[in-house]
C-alpha cells in the first residue's frame, strides 16, 4: 500500500490533477455563499446594501453587533430553545413509534398488513403541506393551534412513513433466527424487539432521526400557520418573521440569526456524520 | 399442546396489537384521515367555521381549479422547477460522487463541505439566495463590474423567469451534495472486478461508465429521480421566502399558490381540489418513472 503510493507521488499523475481542479471549482461555488452570509452578519448592519458588496469584509469593519443585537434584543434563545424542544420530542416519538411499527410489519403476518404498508409507502409520494387545510381544521378543533404539540404531533405523523419505511428495509435484514434464540429461552416479542431489533437496527433508527431532527429546523409552512404567537415560535418562522417586520432590509441582523441557528445542526452534522451516508445509503441501494 | 400453541398466538396476536396501535394512531389520525377529509373537502364549498353550513357543490372547485390561469401558471412554474432541477442536480451530483471516488486525499473534507447546503435550512438558504440574487447583490455585481457580462443590473426577483431561474440555481445549489452522497454510496456497491475485466478487454473509461457503472446504479438513479421529484413539487420554502408569489402570483409554485387560497382567501373547498390534484400528478409521475425504469433493470439481468 505504502510501496504503491509513494511509487505514485513522483510521477505527475495528469487525470487526478484533473479530479482535484474540477472538484475544488466546484466546491468554490458550493462553499461561497456560506463564507458571504457569515461575512455580511460580520459586517455593520447599515453597510450591508452599501455597494460594491464585499465577500471578504475589511479588518477595521468587523464587529459582533449584530449578534449583541439578535442575542440580548431579541428573543432568539426562546426561538432556539423552542425549536430544539419540537425537535427533540418529534424525532424521539416518531424513533419509538416507526420502529414498532417496522418490527411489527417486517416479521409478522396480520390482518391489513399490506394495506398498512400500502398506504404508508403512498403517503411518502404525498407532498406533506397539500394536508395543510384539513389539518388545520383538525389543529382547531384540537385546540393544537398556539401550542408547540400541534407542531410536534403533525411533524411526528409527517416523519414516520419514510422511517417506517427505511426502518423496515432494515429490519428485513436481521436474521430471524435471533429471534428464535430469544423465544427458546422463554422470552416474548416485546423481549425481541427490545433486546435484538432495537439494537441490530439502531444504524437505520440514527440516520432517519438525524433528519427528523433538522426537520424542525427547517420546516416553514406548517409551523407558521399553527405558531402565530411570538414566544412559542420555532427558528424557521421566527427568522422568516423577523425579516419580513424589518422591512426585509436589516440584513446584518438576519444573517446573524441564520449563522446561529446552524450551530446546532453543524454539531448534530459532524459529530454524526457517518450516520448521514450509512442510513441514506441503505435507502437508495434498496430503493 | 395445542391449544397451548393457539393461546400463545393469541397472546402473541394482543401483543403485536399493543405495540401497532401507537403508531396507528398517530399516522391515522395526522396523515390517513387528513387525506381522506382532503378528498371530501374537495366536493364542498368548504367553510373553516364550526356553525357554518358547507354546501355540496360536485365537481365544481374542480372545474374552477382547471380554468383558472393562476393555478395553470403555478402548476407550469412548479413543472419548469422540476424539470430543471431534477435531472441537472443528479447528473451534477453523479459527477462530484465519480470524481470523489477515485480520490485518495481529502475525500472527507470534499464530501463534508459538499454536503453542507444539503443539512442547511431552506429558510436560511432562501434568504441568502435572495440578498445575493438582489438589485445591487453579489451576483450583479458580478456579473456588471467584474466579468462586464450585462450592462446593467439584472432585476432577477422582479420578474417570472428570472425568478424562477434564481430558485431553480437554489434548488440545484442545495441538491447536489445529496445526490453525491447516495450516488457514492452505489458506485461504493459496483464489484470491483467487473471494472478490472473491462480494462482486460480493453474497454475505455467512457465506455465502462455507460456499460458497467450506469447498468449497475439503475435503482439509485429511480430512487434518486422519485425522491428528487416528490421534492420538486414540494417546494414551498424557497419560493415563499424569495418572492412570495410576486409580482402578482407571477411565481406562484402549486404550494405557495394553495396556501394564500387557504389561509388568505378563505377558499378551502377551492384548495382541497387543487391537493387532490397535485397529489394525482406527483402519484402519476412516480408510476410513470417506476414502469419506465424498471423493466429495463430486469433486461439487463436477465
Amino acid at each position: 500500500m505504502k510501496k504503491t503510493f509513494s511509487r505514485k507521488r513522483k510521477r505527475f499523475d495528469g487525470p487526478l490533477a484533473i479530479r482535484y481542479l474540477l472538484l475544488i471549482c466546484g466546491l468554490i461555488v458550493m462553499v461561497l455563499p456560506m463564507v458571504y452570509m457569515i461575512s455580511s452578519s460580520l459586517r455593520p448592519n447599515n453597510m450591508t446594501f452599501s455597494y460594491p458588496p464585499k465577500i471578504i469584509p475589511a479588518v477595521g469593519e468587523l464587529t459582533l453587533a449584530n449578534y449583541q443585537y439578535v442575542l440580548f434584543s431579541q428573543s432568539f434563545l426562546r426561538y432556539i430553545s423552542n425549536t430544539l424542544y419540537v425537535a427533540a420530542v418529534s424525532t424521539l416519538l416518531a424513533a419509538a413509534l416507526s420502529s414498532l411499527l417496522a418490527y411489527c410489519i417486517s416479521r409478522f403476518t396480520f390482518l391489513g398488513r399490506n394495506l398498512l404498508f400500502g398506504t404508508i409507502i403512498t403517503v411518502m409520494l404525498i407532498p406533506g403541506l397539500v394536508m395543510i387545510v384539513p389539518q388545520f381544521e383538525l389543529a382547531v378543533r384540537l385546540k393544537l393551534v398556539d401550542n408547540l404539540w400541534g407542531v410536534i404531533l403533525f411533524y411526528t405523523a409527517w416523519i414516520m412513513p419514510f422511517s417506517t419505511f427505511l426502518i423496515k428495509g432494515f429490519v428485513d435484514n436481521i436474521p430471524s433466527e435471533l429471534d428464535e434464540a430469544i423465544y427458546i429461552d422463554g422470552g416474548s416479542i416485546f423481549t425481541v424487539y427490545r433486546t435484538v431489533i432495537l439494537p441490530m437496527a439502531s444504524p437505520s433508527i440514527a440516520a432517519v432521526s438525524i433528519f427528523n431532527f433538522l426537520f424542525a429546523f427547517e420546516e416553514l409552512g406548517w409551523s407558521q400557520t399553527i405558531l402565530r404567537m411570538d414566544r412559542l415560535r420555532t427558528l424557521p418562522v421566527a427568522i422568516t418573521q423577523f425579516f419580513q417586520a424589518h422591512n426585509r432590509t436589516d440584513w446584518g441582523y438576519v444573517f446573524a440569526m441564520t449563522c446561529l441557528s446552524m450551530i446546532p445542526v453543524i454539531i448534530i452534522y459532524i459529530a454524526l456524520q457517518r450516520y448521514f451516508i450509512s442510513g441514506l445509503s441503505t435507502g437508495a441501494i434498496k430503493g | 399442546m395445542a391449544s397451548g400453541l393457539l393461546g400463545k398466538k393469541k397472546q402473541n396476536g394482543i401483543r403485536i396489537l399493543l405495540m401497532l396501535l401507537p403508531g396507528v394512531a398517530v399516522l391515522g389520525m395526522f396523515t390517513f384521515y387528513p387525506i381522506i377529509k382532503m378528498v371530501v373537502m374537495s366536493f364542498f364549498n368548504w367553510k373553516i367555521g364550526f356553525n357554518q353550513v358547507s354546501p355540496f357543490v360536485g365537481l365544481k372547485n374542480y372545474i374552477t381549479v382547471f380554468s383558472d390561469p393562476i393555478a395553470g401558471r403555478s402548476l407550469v412554474n412548479t413543472l419548469y422547477y422540476a424539470a430543471i432541477t431534477v435531472p441537472v442536480q443528479l447528473i451534477l451530483g453523479l459527477l462530484v460522487a465519480l470524481l470523489i471516488h477515485k480520490i485518495t486525499r481529502f475525500s472527507v473534507t470534499f464530501r463534508l463541505l459538499y454536503y453542507l447546503p444539503v443539512i442547511t435550512s431552506w429558510v436560511v438558504v432562501a434568504l441568502l439566495f435572495r440578498y445575493i440574487f438582489s438589485n445591487e447583490g453579489l451576483l450583479n455585481y458580478l456579473l456588471c463590474d467584474v466579468l462586464r457580462i450585462v450592462q446593467e443590473p439584472v432585476g432577477w426577483l422582479s420578474s417570472r423567469w428570472t425568478a424562477l431561474t434564481a430558485t431553480t440555481l437554489l434548488g440545484i445549489w442545495k441538491g447536489i451534495g445529496w445526490n453525491m452522497v447516495i450516488f457514492l454510496a452505489a458506485l461504493q456497491a459496483v464489484p470491483k472486478q467487473y471494472y478490472e475485466a473491462a480494462s482486460i478487454d480493453g474497454l475505455g473509461s467512457a465506455q465502462q461508465f455507460f456499460y458497467i457503472t450506469i447498468p449497475n446504479i439503475k435503482g439509485t438513479i429511480l430512487f434518486a429521480l422519485v425522491m428528487l421529484m416528490i421534492g420538486a413539487f414540494n417546494t414551498y420554502t424557497p419560493i415563499a421566502v424569495i418572492t412570495g408569489g410576486n409580482p402578482a402570483h407571477q411565481t406562484d409554485v402549486v404550494l405557495t399558490w394553495m396556501y394564500s387560497q387557504t389561509f388568505d382567501s378563505l377558499k378551502m373547498g377551492y384548495a382541497a381540489a387543487l391537493s387532490v390534484i397535485i397529489t394525482c400528478i406527483v402519484a402519476a409521475i412516480a408510476i410513470l418513472l417506476f414502469t419506465v425504469i424498471r423493466p429495463q433493470k430486469e433486461n439487463i439481468q436477465g
